[in-house]
């Protein structure tokens, strides 16, 4: 099991774009992977279940990934987290 | 023009029919999953006269063509389909999946449906037993007689039930699939093909062979009629298709499935069963081992009715039977199992399932265990094996024997009374233990689904139909003013441009997600449909403003209630587009078909067909 937080410094928060790229990134690996937000754990692979977190402006979020790549997800969610200037 | 050269030329630059691993198409669009899309040469697809463009997503390679799609599709499937008839050999090459877990999968998958009705009259089965263990019912009694009429009625006819969830899945006329599976099961002719003097067809003779409660022979069949129907109905004209195809694909498959596949599983079964009594004479435990691991297998493959046989001639011989208290053992592993899953697993439905599934196993009824819990799970059904692996070797060596011939179960204990009769206990305390601490331990992998908010519900999904969230006029969703909604990323769906304020939920359901700035709404369907509204774009910039929503998270609700409210003027104003876009976020489930209407009224605006993994 690997995980990382992140701060959301996006404007718009994890909104309709940065959640498709977000999935599109968790889908690519076979590990659960799982965003946790505010006591409330989701699919990451799932784009209903990233927006209803409805995360925001300033939240703090962990991302934890298990499986047989979890190392390997976790880095390209980070990289996607960082290119689409979510967190820094 | 010649669709039937546009057919041919797209199939060739797609790759040809070896490249495609499924083709169908919507109201527009020719959809391929295609094996490897880097070798279609999309520039020359996109030249075609006929050829709108191509569109690449969610896995699809899809071929635009307009309203004339269908006139391109026949010819296209028909040049595919004349050598694709190893069609599901080259998706099991394709696939990750081994072809045991795409069979175990399939068949888990066809009993899932009517799972819950399966465990109800097993209950009742098992009460049945429990009532007449105790003396409060005799077998005799009329009373005894409607119930338990009531309870096996389903298991009986199993092969019916099977026949309904098969043929949906395999794509086949569920009538003619039910009538083949009823003939299998005729009373008349059950009793003519297991009578001494046996019964022949056109002098090949019939091999004596009970289907009734089977599970394999049915299947089997449906999958040869799938092969078959398509045939037929190339053969026959349209005009009398409807009756004729029916007509022969009964005459031909009800002999072919009593005369090969009958056969078939008696053959595998005679040399089983005379194969465990070999092994029995010289090394009984191993033979107990045997009968522990793979009864179920048996069972399944239908191939343990040769058993009976078997043991019915062990009692009228020698007095007893040795192998009938291991399959007790066999039985009781699956309960085992059952109890690991029910304390270990998160999910609320496979907890309900798995507790009720241990009662009726303890009392003999295996089939709501094995195919709604252990089969499906496929490790717990491997642990219960080895459980009841040892608890069987365990009871064979202590030489256990059963004095009269009863279903097994923890009821048939009296019958098992002396010789060895304390390596039959130890035997099922050591298979139910051993299957309960095997699969909470190994047995029950991390329960993705109820960690998430959202169920995972793919097995569940039923067609549907979506209505207009809003009035207004459709347009493509691949014509919307945003890459990642125009390029399908997010999933398939449709966009309104609105002329009127109110959106109002497209479908019975619950509001799963209100974004904070109110602007995107997510629904799940109570037929699995996982949608987003999303109203305006760029609109998340506004913060909430000019948006009022009327529902709040997790509420339920009903097709055509006013869930938000916008300002479509002031929107427009700010300076953004409008346009509503839904989305079906679970598109990969489905196969989609969208309205060709170009008014969002009343109308529906897309159907979706969920697909078989």
């Amino acid at each position: 099991m690997e995980s990382r937080n992140f701060h959301v410094v996006a404007e718009t928060g994890i909104h309709a774009r940065p959640a498709t790229l977000l999935v599109q990134a968790a889908s690519k690996f076979s590990s659960d992977i799982t965003l946790s937000y505010e006591g409330k754990d989701v699919n990451l692979k799932s784009i209903m279940g990233v927006m209803s977190l409805g995360v925001g402006q300033g939240a703090d979020v962990t991302i934890s990934a298990s499986g047989e790549d979890e190392a390997d997800a976790i880095t390209a969610i980070e990289d996607t987290m960082k290119k689409e200037g979510l967190s820094d | 023009m010649d669709y039937e050269n546009l057919a041919r030329t797209i199939l060739k630059n797609v790759g040809g029919k070896e490249n495609i691993n499924a083709a169908w198409h919507c109201a527009t669009r020719l959809r391929f999953k295609l094996k490897n899309e880097d070798i279609a040469q999309t520039q020359d697809i996109e030249n075609l006269d006929g050829v709108v463009t191509v569109v690449k997503s969610a896995g699809q390679y899809q071929v635009v063509i307009g309203n004339a799609v269908a006139k391109v599709f026949d010819p296209l499937a028909r040049l595919a389909n004349l050598d694709t008839e190893d069609k599901p050999a080259t998706e099991n090459k394709q696939s990750n999946d081994t072809i045991i877990n795409r069979f175990i999968g399939f068949i888990s998958g066809v009993f899932t449906p009517f799972l819950g009705a399966m465990a109800g009259a097993g209950v009742l089965k098992g009460l049945l037993a429990l009532f007449v263990a105790t003396g409060w019912l005799q077998t005799t009694s009329g009373t005894y007689q409607i119930w338990y009429a009531a309870g096996d009625g389903f298991f009986y006819f199993l092969p019916m039930m099977l026949a309904v969830t098969a043929a949906k899945r395999l794509n086949v006329n569920q009538f003619v699939a039910v009538a083949l599976a009823a003939a299998l099961v005729y009373p008349t002719l059950a009793t003519a093909i297991s009578s001494s003097k046996g019964i022949d067809f056109f002098g090949i003779p019939v091999v004596p062979t009970t289907y009734s409660s089977s599970v394999i022979p049915i299947l089997l069949a449906v999958w040869v009629l799938s092969y078959i129907e398509p045939v037929l109905d190339k053969i026959f004209p349209e005009a009398v298709r409807n009756i004729l195809t029916p007509l022969a694909a009964l005459m031909i498959m009800t002999p072919l499935t009593l005369l090969v596949v009958g056969p078939l599983g008696t053959s595998v079964g005679t040399i089983l069963s005379n194969g465990v009594s070999a092994i029995y004479n010289f090394a009984p435990f191993v033979a107990g081992a045997i009968m522990g691991a793979f009864w179920q297998v048996f069972v399944i493959f239908g191939v343990h009715w040769t058993f009976v046989p078997v043991m019915m001639n062990n009692i009228a011989k020698l007095g007893y039977d040795p192998l009938l208290p291991i399959l007790s053992v066999a039985v009781i592993s699956q309960a085992g199992a059952a109890l690991g899953v029910f304390l270990k697993t998160k999910d609320p439905k496979m907890k309900s399932l798995a507790g009720s599934s241990v009662l009726t196993a303890v009392l003999g009824i295996t089939e709501p265990t094995i195919y709604g819990v252990t089969l499906k799970l496929k490790k717990p059904f491997i642990c219960a094996s080895i459980a009841g692996a040892i608890g069987g070797a365990i009871a064979g060596a202590g030489g256990a024997h059963a004095s009269s011939f009863t279903l097994p179960s923890l009821l048939a204990l009296p019958t098992y009374l002396g010789n060895g009769f304390v390596s039959v206990i130890i035997g099922l305390v050591v298979a139910f233990t051993l299957g309960t601490i095997l699969t909470y331990l190994f047995g029950v992998s991390n329960d993705r689904n109820a960690k998430s908010t959202i169920v995972n519900n793919e097995n569940s999904l039923k067609t549907e139909t979506i209505l207009p969230p809003v009035s207004g006029t459709i347009i493509p969703l691949t014509s919307v003013k945003d890459e990642v909604f125009a390029s399908e990323a997010m999933g398939q769906g449709i966009a309104i441009v609105p002329d009127s304020d109110v959106i109002v939920a497209p479908v019975n359901g619950t509001i799963s997600a209100i974004y904070p700035t109110k602007h995107a709404i997510g629904i799940i369907s109570e037929k699995g449909a996982e949608i987003l509204i999303h109203i305006g774009i760029d609109t998340v910039a506004l913060k909430g403003k000019y948006f009022e929503q009327l529902v709040e998270q997790n509420q339920k609700i009903k097709q055509g209630d006013p869930i938000l409210k916008f300002d479509r003027n002031a929107i427009k104003n700010a300076g953004y587009d409008t346009s509503i876009m839904l989305i079906i976020t679970n598109t990969a489930a489905y196969q989609i078909e969208e309205t060709l209407e170009t008014k969002a009224d009343h109308n529906w605006l897309l159907t979706l067909t969920p697909v078989t993994k």
